[in-house]
Parts: structure tokens; sequence; C-alpha cells
């Protein structure tokens, strides 16, 4: 098959597929060809949508590839529909999600334990909507249930791997240390 | 069982509020107040008391950290002791609730950074997948593929029924105390599948009698629920019919 012909192919897919995407596995298949052969034709048809198809892009999360539109089309797109986008995660389950992110696998109580309050609703939300799922348990006493995140909580926050994430940055770090610091001083102070 | 939780003020837990306190203290240092502070988390914890006693007791744990720490302050410290201290970090609450704090707030400037992400996400649209087997599906059976939904079958009952008051005459009607059981309908329709095959929806609805009518109609409910039939629609608002489930034998 000729370089056109698997793009073709594999745009097809792609177009198809919509927000299911396809994994680098699939397109080996499809194509009858390696993974890592399917992998590279598939950033090849990425590279190639990002500077000849106006409006389109796709996104790789993890082994899954997305045909999506553009960002600069949005506004556009949003005049299509009156509900307002998707449902927003709450500040508690951000921030649960943001531990497990940072921390996977990570137990309910080591959760619970940096956010100083119970997690559990949270966490089943986030199970709900497929952004965490569970990865075994630990071999700690009651061996605790773990999770992770998921592929599709790359693809819902536009991610294409963890490591895209930043690190938890060091300077807040000790800016907070300070801020806290601070405040105990001035608890010190007063009394 | 299902818990009932009120969110007050934008506070996600004690770390959260203490947190809160301590950017406040931030922009007015040597004025806080130690009791009101304390007065701040008293006033959280009675307001969800009665809400959220889960949640007040970890406020309550913080409030009595937060004393323990102030007391401890309040005694004279030698240089020893304060070495011994700072060994025993694990045992200190200041400290401890310092490290707590620090990590806390990374995972909360973390969730501020997923948040906007997630916004981000929102601007890049991908549509749904298409479904390429609907195709092969239909080709077999050419008119009646759509599997027929509650309220398909709903209004078709409604449909009937308006049918049937306008074609009814207005006599006197006396009052039958003859019972007619779901089951019995069940087994009717069934038979007369058995022999047919296929049934129109509205040809199981002979007898003009609402008793009757809605018998038929959870009977109708009760075999789909099992599995003994499937209700088929052409077209929309099109006639219902009513078929055995193709080549499953009967349950």
């Amino acid at each position: 098959m000729k370089g056109e012909e698997i793009q073709a192919i594999l745009l097809g897919l792609l177009y198809v597929r919509g927000d299911e995407g396809i994994e680098v596995k699939e397109a080996a298949d499809i194509l009858e060809t390696s993974e890592s052969e399917a992998d590279a034709q598939l950033t090849n048809c990425q590279a190639y949508v990002e500077t000849r198809v106006p409006g389109l892009q796709i996104h790789k999360a993890a082994d899954k590839y997305r045909l999506v539109t553009d960002k600069t089309i949005a506004p556009y797109l949003a005049k299509l529909t009156e509900s307002p986008v998707r449902s927003k995660l709450s500040q508690a389950a951000l921030e649960t999600l943001a531990i497990i992110a940072y921390n996977q696998p990570i137990g309910r109580a080591e959760i619970d334990d940096i956010r100083g309050v119970k997690s559990e609703k949270a966490i089943q939300t986030l199970a709900n909507k497929k952004l965490i799922s569970e990865a075994g348990r630990a071999a700690s006493i009651g061996r605790p249930i773990l999770y992770q995140t998921t592929v599709h909580f790359l693809e819902a926050f536009h991610v294409t791997s963890l490591e895209e994430l930043p690190p938890l940055s060091e300077d807040a770090t000790e800016e907070s240390a300070l801020e806290a610091e601070q405040f105990f001083q001035s608890l010190e102070g007063e009394t | 069982m299902e818990r009932y939780s009120v969110k007050i003020d934008s506070f996600e837990g004690p770390l959260d509020l203490l947190l809160h306190l301590i950017q406040q203290a931030e922009v007015d240092i040597y004025n806080i107040p130690v009791s009101d502070i304390t007065n701040h988390y008293l006033e959280y914890v009675r307001t969800m008391q009665e809400l959220e006693l889960n949640v007040a007791s970890e406020y309550l744990v913080m409030a009595a950290t937060l004393l323990e720490i102030k007391s401890k302050m309040l005694l004279p410290q030698t240089e020893e002791k304060e070495e011994m201290l700072l060994e025993a970090e694990e045992d200190d609450p200041h400290a401890h609730l310092m490290t707590r704090l620090v990590e806390y707030k990374k995972y909360k400037e973390a969730a501020a950074y997923l948040q906007e992400k997630e916004k981000q996400a929102a601007l890049y649209y991908a549509k749904h997948s298409t479904d390429v087997c609907s195709g092969a599906e239909q080709q077999n059976e050419p008119n009646l593929s759509e599997e027929v939904s509650l309220f398909d079958l709903l209004q078709a009952y409604q449909s009937l029924q308006n049918r049937q008051s306008r074609s009814a005459v207005r006599t006197v009607t006396t009052i039958e105390a003859e019972e007619l059981s779901i089951e019995e309908r069940m087994d009717d329709i069934l038979s007369s599948l058995e022999s047919n095959g296929t049934v129109e929806f509205s040809a199981l609805f002979p007898v003009k009698q609402r008793a009757y009518q809605i018998v038929t109609f959870l009977a109708i409910l009760e075999l789909m629920k099992d599995g003994k039939v499937t209700c088929l629609q052409s077209e929309n608002f099109g006639d219902i019919t009513v078929t055995t489930r193709g080549g499953r034998p009967k349950g």
C-alpha cells in the first residue's frame, strides 16, 4: 500500500470512529502491519491534518487517536448549540482527580488524608465519568482498592500523556510554607 | 442511602478553610486574632452540625489541632526541648499540620490547572462515532428494523384510545365483574403470536374496555421485559408490529 492510501484509510477510520477514537493496535490490525508502523502512520496523518486540513486536528491520548475540530473555530461551533458545554467537575472532584493523577495508583485513605475530608463521593463521581478506574488492590492492611486515571481522562483534559502534566511546583511549596509559617507566627504573636 | 450534602461557601474542608485564612493572613499578617479564627471554625461547625455530621467532625479535629498548637506555643520552651521537637516532627502537631497544608496546597493548585485544561478541552469537538453496522442489519429486515421505545408504545396506545373513543357510541354501560389477569393476556398474546408469528399492535385491543386495554398493554410490556416478544415499527407513528423474538425458544 502506498503512503497516500494508508493516510486515506486512517483518516477514514478516524472520521468514522469520531469521539471513540482509534487505538494504535486497532489501526495495526486493520492495516495488517506492526503497531510501531501503524503508530508512525498515525503520526504522519496527524502532521498531515495539522498542515493541510484547516479546522480539524488529530489529538493523541496515550495510544488513542481522535479526530477533533480545531480550538480556533470553537466559538463558531458554539453557535450551533444552545446548551452549555458539558458538565463541569466540582472542586472536590478536581482536587481528588489531581491527587490521583499525580500519585497513581493510590488508595482512598491516602486521598482523604491529603484533602483532609472524605473523598468517597468525589471518587464515585470520577469513576462514573470514567475518568478514573480501579487499579487492583494495595498489599497493605485491608487490601484497599487503588485508583488510576484512564485514557478518557487524557482525552477529557486534552492531554497526550501523563508526562505532559506540569510537575507539582516546588516554588509554590516554599511560598505556602512561608505563608504557613507567617500564619503561625501571627498566632504566636497574638497570644 | 442518599446523603444530603450541603456546600457552605466554597471551602472543601478544614484544610481548605485554613488555607483560605492563611492567604488572608498574607494580606494582613500581624492582625489575625486567634479567637476570630476559632470563632470562624465554630461558626462553620455549628452551621454544619445538623447537616453533615461527618464533615463537622473533621472540622472539629482541625479546631482541636489549632488549639493544641496554640497551647503548646504558650508553654515556655527550652532549647533542648525545641531540638527534641525537631527530631520528633511527626509528633509535633504544628509541623505535621504545616506539611499537610503545603501538600494540600500543591494539589489545590493542580486542581486549578486541571480545571483550566478541562475548559480548554471543551473547545475541541469530536463527532459521535458512526454506526457502520446498522446499514448491514437493515438489509435483512427492510421494513421492520427499528426497535420501538416505551414512548412509542405509549403513543400508540394513546392514539388507539383516541380512535376508539371517537368511534365509540355513547351508551349506558354495565360494569362487568369479569376480571382479566395480566398473565392470562400474556398467554393469549403468545398463543395468537404462535399461530401468526406477528400481530398488529392495534389488533391486540379488540375489546373497547379500559380495563381490558390496560391489562393488554401491561401484558405486552411484561412480555417485552421478559424478552418474549419484540415490537417493531417501520416508520414514525406507523402501526407497531408485535413479533416473537426471532428464533429464540420460548422461555
